[in-house]
This record gives C-alpha cells, sequence and structure tokens, in this order.
C-alpha cells in the first residue's frame, strides 16, 4: 500500500485531479485482459463476416443482382436467390416481436412493480428457466402440439379479418366442411409465436433490468404529487426504462431474425414470397441453411453461406439501427 | 486399458454374471455416426440392444445427404446412407471421398411406403390402393382431390370424399426423397419432368435428395417431421413417403402399390424380399434397383431398396483400430442377430449373400475382429441350406382381391388394425348381425378367407350394399355452429372498451376528485 502512495502528485491545482498512484502491474494486466476481451468480439465478429463474404463470393458473383431479387432457391440450376427467405425471416421475426413485446412489457412491469416479493423471486427465475429451454423443445411443442391444438385462432383471424391481405389465407375454403386444418397450420404465424415464446425471456428481463434502476427519488417525488401506481409507471418508470425496452427489444429481434430449429421444425418451406402469414408455407434464412447445408453441393454451400451474409448484414443494421436509438434518447429524459 | 484378449474374456464373463457393466462399457471405444433416416428406426434399436454389451454407439438420424457429407468431412465414424457416393444430384456430382478409404455394406433392406391420413364417415381408411402414375400425379401435384376418378378407378370399392390431398415430403436432404424420386424418375419421366419444369429445375429432371417444395406439396423436417404431420387429427386427406416402420410405429395404413404383375402390394417383409430378388449389386455391393420396380413376381413390392453403412476402411486421426473394433463387432451383430429383428420393426431382412458380402466388407475395417459367424445360428428368417431366400419362397401368393379389378381387400394394413368396409366385392356379406360379429372376432387372414368365401353370394351381396350405403356416402362433417358473428361484435365491443375505456374512467375520476 505504501508503495502507492509513494510517489506524489506533480499538479493539484487547477484541472481535473490525477490519480494518485501510476498505474501498477496488476492494473495494467487487467486493463490488457479488458481491451483483449473487447478487442475479440469486434475479431469473432468480422471473422465470421470474412468467412462468410469469402465463401459466399462465388454465389454472390454468379447471381449477381439477381441474388436479392430471384425467389427460387435452386443453386444447382443457377437460378437463386434470397428474395423469399429473407422475406420470410423478417415477417416471423416481425410476428415474434408482436408477440413477445407487449407480453414481455406486461411481464417485466408485473415483476418489478406489483408483484409481491416472493412471488417476484420465482417468476424471474420462471422466466429465466424459459430462456434456458432449448430451442428444439420449443420447436417439439409447437410442431406437435401447439400448431394443431390452437389451429382456430388463425382459422378465425383468417375468416374474420380476411380482408386484411396479409390476414387472408388463400386455398383455405371454412365454407367446405371437407377442408382440413392443413391451410392454417406450418405457417409463418406458427414459427413467429413459437420464437416469439423464445425471445420472450431476454427481452423480459432487459426490461425489468432496467425497470427497475428508475430512480427512487423521483419514484417517491410522484407518490407525493399524488400519482397513482399507474401514473408512477407511466411517468418514471418506462421513460427511464425506455432505453431497456428498445436496447432488449432489439437483442429479441436479432435472436429471432436467427432463430433456426424450431423455425425449420416447424414451417413447410416455400420459396416463394409468402405475405399470407396465417397460411401454410413461409421460410426463413437460417432454417434453409438448416435444412439444405447437409445435401448441399459446393456450390449450393456457398449460395447458402451468401444468404447466411445477408442475414448477417440484416442483423448488424438492425443492431446499429437500434443503438442509434438508444443513443439519441436518454434514459429518463422523458420524465422531466 | 486391458489388452484385448483379456478384456473379450472380460466381456464374456461380465456378461454371464450381469455384474458391473461398467467395466464392461470400458473395453469398447464409443463411435458415433450419422445419416439416413429412413433406416434409423432399426439402427436406433440395434445400438440400444448391444448397450448390454457395452458398445456405445451413438446415431443421429440426420438424412443421408447429411451422413454422406459428414462422413466424408471425417466427422463421424461411419454413415447411413440409402445411395451412394458419385450420383449427380440436379446437376451436381456427389464426389466420394478418397478412392480405397471407404467400402458400402449393406445394413437391411425395406419398402418405401405411403402413409395417409384418410377418412370416410369418420371411420379410417386402411386399405388404400395405388397405381404408381396415381402416386407420381398426387406427389407432383396434378391429382388434388381424393375424390378423384384415377384414385376411384383403383379403389372401386371406396367413395373417397371430395377431400384436398395434400402431399408431404421431406424438407431436408434425404436418401427416402432419393429413392422415391428415383423410382419416379425411372417410371413415370413425363409427369415428374414437368413437376421439375415448374419448380424451375433443370429436366430431365431425374433423382433428387432434396424433393421441390412447391405447392401443393408442403416439406416437413425429417422422417418423425413427415410422419406426425400426417398423424395429426387435422390433417385429413395427407399423404407422405417414409419408410414403413414409421408407419407402423404411428399406427397408420400404408397404401398397396400396384406392381408390374397388376397386384397392389402392401410393403411387407416378404414383398421387399421377393422384389429386392430382382436387384442387381454391384461389385462394390450397390444397388441397382431398375429391375426391382418392374419385377414380374405378384407377390413384390415396387419401391423396395436396401439401405447402406458406409464403413471406413482405413484409419485416420479420428478412426482408430480401437474405433474398428467396436464398429466391426457392432456389423457382426446386426448382420446376423440384428436381421431376426427386421421385420419387427417394419423392415425387411438381408438375404444371405448380402450377409456374406457384408461380412466380408466388415473385415476390410481396420482393427476389425474378424470373427467367423455360423451364418445358421444367425436365425435370419431368409437363410435356408440351399441358398435360396427363404422369406421369399415361402411369401405368400396375393389375395384375389388385390389383384387390379372391381374387388378390394378390405384388411387394414400397415401399423393400421381395422378393416375398411367396402361397397363392392372383396367384403364381408353378413346377412345378418350375429354373422358380422362372428366375422369381426375372426382374425384377419381368416376373415379375408370367409369374405372371398362370402362374396360369391350375390343375394347377400346385395343385403349388404344396401346397409353400407349408409357407411360410404356421409363424408366427415364438422360444420362449425354459426355464432361467429357474434363472437365477431362481443370481441370488438370488448376491444373498444379496452381502448376508450381507461381513459373515460380516469377522467370521470379525475372530475370527481377535481369537484371535492
Amino acid at each position: 500500500m505504501t508503495a502507492t502512495l509513494s510517489a506524489p502528485p506533480a499538479e493539484r491545482a487547477d484541472g481535473p485531479r490525477r490519480r494518485v498512484g501510476p498505474p501498477g502491474g496488476i492494473d495494467r494486466l487487467f486493463r490488457l485482459v479488458l481491451r483483449f476481451a473487447g478487442l475479440a468480439v469486434l475479431v469473432v465478429m468480422a471473422t465470421v463476416g470474412l468467412f462468410l463474404a469469402t465463401r459466399g463470393a462465388a454465389a454472390i458473383s454468379e447471381a449477381g443482382l439477381d441474388f436479392f431479387t430471384t425467389q427460387t432457391w435452386e443453386p444447382d440450376s443457377l437460378d437463386f436467390g434470397i428474395a423469399a427467405v429473407l422475406v420470410g425471416t423478417v415477417l416471423i421475426a416481425s410476428v415474434a416481436l408482436v408477440i413477445a413485446f407487449p407480453l414481455a412489457l406486461g411481464v417485466a412491469l408485473y415483476i418489478s412493480e406489483y408483484a409481491p416479493p416472493r412471488l417476484r423471486r420465482a417468476l424471474t427465475s420462471m422466466v429465466d428457466l424459459m430462456a434456458a429451454v432449448p430451442s428444439v423443445v420449443y420447436g417439439l411443442f409447437g410442431s406437435t402440439f401447439l400448431q394443431w391444438q390452437g389451429v382456430d385462432v388463425p382459422r378465425w383471424l383468417s375468416i374474420q379479418f380476411g380482408w386484411i391481405p396479409f390476414l387472408d389465407v388463400e386455398g383455405a375454403d371454412p365454407d367446405n366442411p371437407l377442408s382440413t386444418d392443413a391451410a392454417y397450420v406450418t405457417s409463418t404465424f406458427w414459427a413467429g409465436l413459437v420464437v416469439g415464446f423464445m425471445v420472450m425471456p431476454f427481452i423480459c428481463s432487459v426490461m425489468r433490468e432496467s425497470f427497475t434502476q428508475a430512480p427512487q427519488g423521483e419514484r417517491e417525488g410522484a407518490h407525493a404529487l399524488g400519482a397513482t401506481k399507474w401514473g408512477v409507471i407511466r411517468s418514471v418508470v418506462l421513460p427511464f426504462g425506455r432505453s431497456g425496452m428498445i436496447g432488449g427489444t432489439m437483442l429479441g429481434l436479432g435472436r429471432a431474425l436467427g432463430e433456426t430449429i424450431a423455425v425449420a421444425m416447424i414451417i413447410a418451406p416455400v420459396f416463394a414470397i409468402h405475405t399470407q402469414i396465417l397460411g401454410s408455407g413461409g421460410n426463413s434464412v437460417s432454417a434453409l441453411i438448416a435444412q439444405r447445408w447437409g445435401a448441399a453441393s459446393p456450390f449450393g454451400l456457398s449460395a447458402l453461406m451468401a444468404a447466411g451474409l445477408a442475414l448477417f448484414v440484416l442483423t448488424l443494421l438492425v443492431n446499429f439501427a437500434a443503438s442509434a436509438v438508444i443513443a439519441r434518447s436518454r434514459s429518463g429524459q422523458g420524465s422531466d | 486399458m486391458i489388452t484385448r484378449p483379456l478384456s473379450l474374456v472380460a466381456v464374456v464373463g461380465l456378461v454371464l454374471a450381469l455384474a458391473a457393466p461398467a467395466r464392461a462399457a470400458q473395453a469398447y471405444t464409443p463411435i458415433s455416426g450419422s445419416g439416413s433416416t429412413w433406416s434409423s428406426n432399426a439402427l436406433d434399436q440395434w445400438k440400444t440392444n448391444v448397450a448390454q454389451y457395452g458398445m456405445r454407439i451413438s446415431f443421429s438420424g440426420t438424412g443421408s445427404s447429411d451422413g454422406r457429407n459428414q462422413f466424408k468431412a471425417g466427422q463421424v465414424d461411419f454413415a447411413v446412407s440409402e445411395i451412394p457416393y458419385g450420383l449427380t444430384d440436379g446437376g451436381v456430382r456427389d464426389v466420394p471421398p478418397k478412392e480405397g478409404t471407404y467400402a458400402y455394406m449393406p445394413i437391411v433392406a425395406g419398402g418405401t411406403s405411403l402413409m395417409y391420413n384418410l377418412k370416410i364417415g369418420g371411420k379410417r381408411v386402411t386399405n388404400l390402393r395405388l397405381s404408381g402414375e396415381v402416386v407420381t400425379k398426387i406427389f407432383t401435384g396434378v391429382i388434388t382431390s381424393w375424390a378423384d376418378p384415377a384414385i376411384a378407378r383403383d379403389n372401386p370399392g371406396l367413395k373417397l370424399p371430395d377431400r384436398k390431398v395434400t402431399p408431404v415430403v421431406r424438407a431436408d436432404g434425404s436418401g427416402t426423397t432419393a429413392q422415391f424420386t428415383s423410382w419416379m424418375a425411372s417410371q413415370h419421366p413425363g409427369l415428374w419432368d414437368d413437376f421439375c419444369r415448374r419448380a424451375k429445375r433443370a429436366t430431365p429432371c431425374g433423382f433428387t435428395s432434396n424433393y421441390p417444395t412447391i405447392p401443393p406439396v408442403v416439406g416437413q423436417h425429417y422422417s418423425t417431421g413427415v410422419a406426425n404431420y400426417v398423424r395429426q387429427e387435422g390433417t385429413e386427406g395427407s399423404i407422405t413417403y417414409v419408410e414403413y416402420s414409421y408407419a407402423r410405429a404411428a399406427q397408420f395404413p400404408v397404401a398397396k402399390l400396384l406392381n408390374a404383375k397388376g397386384y397392389y402390394v402392401e410393403p411387407k417383409a416378404s414383398a421387399v424380399a421377393v422384389a429386392l430378388l430382382a436387384a442387381k449389386v454391384n461389385p462394390d455391393l450397390t444397388q441397382d434397383l431398375s429391375q426391382v420396380y418392374g419385377n414380374q413376381d405378384a407377390r413384390s413390392y415396387p419401391m423396395s431398396s436396401y439401405s447402406y453403412m458406409i464403413l471406413p476402411t482405413v484409419t485416420t486421426g479420428k478412426f482408430t483400430e480401437d474405433k474398428g473394433r467396436t464398429l466391426s463387432d457392432f456389423a457382426y451383430y446386426f448382420l446376423c442377430e440384428g436381421q431376426k429383428q427386421a421385420d419387427l420393426l417394419g423392415y425387411s431382412p438381408l438375404p444371405i449373400n448380402l450377409v456374406r458380402a457384408g461380412m466380408d466388407q466388415v473385415a476390410k475395417i481396420p482393427g476389425t475382429t474378424k470373427q467367423s459367424k455360423d451364418l445358421g445360428k444367425c436365425n435370419n428368417p431368409t437363410f435356408s441350406a440351399d441358398g435360396t431366400n427363404t422369406l421369399a419362397v415361402t411369401a405368400e401368393q396375393p389375395k384375389d382381391c388385390d389383384k387390379q379389378g372391381p374387388v378390394q381387400c378390405e384388411d387394414a394394413t400397415g401399423g393400421a388394425k381395422e378393416p375398411t368396409k367396402t361397397t363392392t366385392g372383396g367384403g364381408d356379406a353378413p346377412v345378418a348381425e350375429e354373422e358380422a360379429a362372428v366375422v369381426e372376432e375372426q382374425a384377419p387372414g381368416e376373415e379375408a378367407a370367409a369374405e372371398d368365401a362370402a362374396a360369391d353370394e350375390s343375394s347377400s351381396g346385395v343385403a349388404r350394399r344396401a346397409r353400407e350405403e349408409a357407411y360410404a356416402t356421409p363424408v366427415s362433417v364438422d360444420l362449425r355452429d354459426d355464432n361467429t358473428a357474434l363472437l365477431v361484435a362481443v370481441a370488438a365491443v370488448l376491444i373498444a372498451a379496452l381502448v376508450v375505456g381507461p381513459p373515460l374512467v380516469a377522467r370521470r375520476l379525475r372530475r370527481r376528485e377535481g369537484d371535492r
């Protein structure tokens, strides 16, 4: 300890105060480790991107710009593109977020604001448990149970709201007593729903953390001004948790875009842009890779890598957009 | 590590004593493989059986294509595949690993069957018959309704509902798909190429491991995935191609397929064995099925094939002699004792020439235990003293009601138990209810015999037809009751209340507080 005190500060007049002791060996080591860890993230990301780009280069140069407009996926017939799978990926992720966001928000608010302490602990660990369930289990749950038992939901939606184009189901014939459930299962809706269940705990955890950090003083202030519990949540908790809400949602979106096996197990892959989310058929980039890489020719593998690269870039863009949004909205900004 | 003779003694001793199986487990190095879902039901059973000898085999059924690729990349110790390396799929050749580093060994035979979910009047149809052309038309989207006249021609005894046909295929790279499509490409190339063109594939299409998934075809993941889809309550009208054992396990019927001799045949072990008598076995043991599809034996099932294990014949960094010892003992087990269970599992046992050839291949594995098994003790139902295939020789001739024509058998196929009543011949002809009860109590075989005899009595046939009209005409109708409008109204009011309600209440409360 005396060693760190031995060197007296050179200047202490104006300006920021300087650190008393010079960084010792352990400090330097620690900083080095941290710097390395920080760099490692960049290195890993760059390597993944570079790997996908080099492996996918053959396919992209072969297909050119058609790669982004072609819907079919027949790389061995040199007719392939990601228009259908990329749209499918975005649709599945959108459905997932539409399901997961309100659910996560509600659960997080209940846990952080309303639940009695004992229930709070139980609920927190339950949500964490949900995140720990492997995705293949969610896939089984969705493909063998949920979509068959809950088939009335998409049927009802499509019959009543079929006039909204994306809720229509082409080929379903609800007036025909001989029509089956097959038109309403293996769809974007069910894949998105199950993915939504999978990403909900991640979004929820981040939200809950940020809600509990709303400053106690402001809460008490709001209470003192006569705010109800809902008033406190609206004027203090939600504005302070805003960056957490956005961050958590973006984390969930990133996961939803990349979810593989659950989607592959539920969806009936089609290679055409299929915007009717309730009807059978759909696809996603990661499900395509999972289903095709085992049997792919070298060129087909290159095409899959190119598709992976497109997803990688999309996810990067989403995350950058999210961090830009977070950076612009200071926590607690709206509570002034 | 104990030395080999010692460990063998230890294994024998421990199996007898049934004590400390953990120590026996140490004697075998665990091995891993992946590939075919077609034959994975057999492999899963065999690997469970040899666990008692301390062999730890891990096998993941991830599809033949994946198995071949993983084996080529050296990620697994063995692969299981329906098709060999070196074939051209969609214009791309599947490049084999280095010559001389691998060998093929047949492991089991079986029939690629057509499992379906179909009901008439709420009763499951279990005796569907299909000709090859109809099957191809179904899987290429030409036939879209079960009431299609072509299907009716195959099934004179069934009045099928006007339900949509949902052909279910494998979405992943699959050897089952390869077997099915090579049968279509060889037997009905015109229809198959038309479909490929619609899917924007280069034609002539030939066989493929990746089925083109354009509507109305529904793709599902793995054999378990397609079987699971078809067995659902909500997918009446769906049909898929999958190995016989999956239909048996799901207790679902499979379609009888028309063979070259004009008989509709179910992919039972004996029908597969008969069909494969026409298979040409190449010097590297791979199969040439072109003669099987058109086998002139009335008992043969056209879509029969062998499944193969791809074995390493040299040691590599990953595949050691210790592993070779496990693999060879495992192979000796399923080539001999394992075949006995094939029929039970929904497969067909290998004939003696392929078992012998397989054992020669096992001897090429580095570190092999080189057993000389007494084949007579294998209890393989195909073995005979004179070298012929007993299972094929003793296979029963198909019944007359299975012949193409106006009569249709009623007995159930695949894993289904309940026979289906037909509207025309082949059926039982009970005049009185007591007689019907008697017939139902009999075993299926006897029942069919009784049916055949009874079918000749035309007078009772009329009576039966009149009675059965009630079974056949109605279709399973689950009309929804018509109060959805009410539900919509309730939902709309609820949503409106949810949106408008809280602010209104809040404002009212605020005003009241303000008044105070």
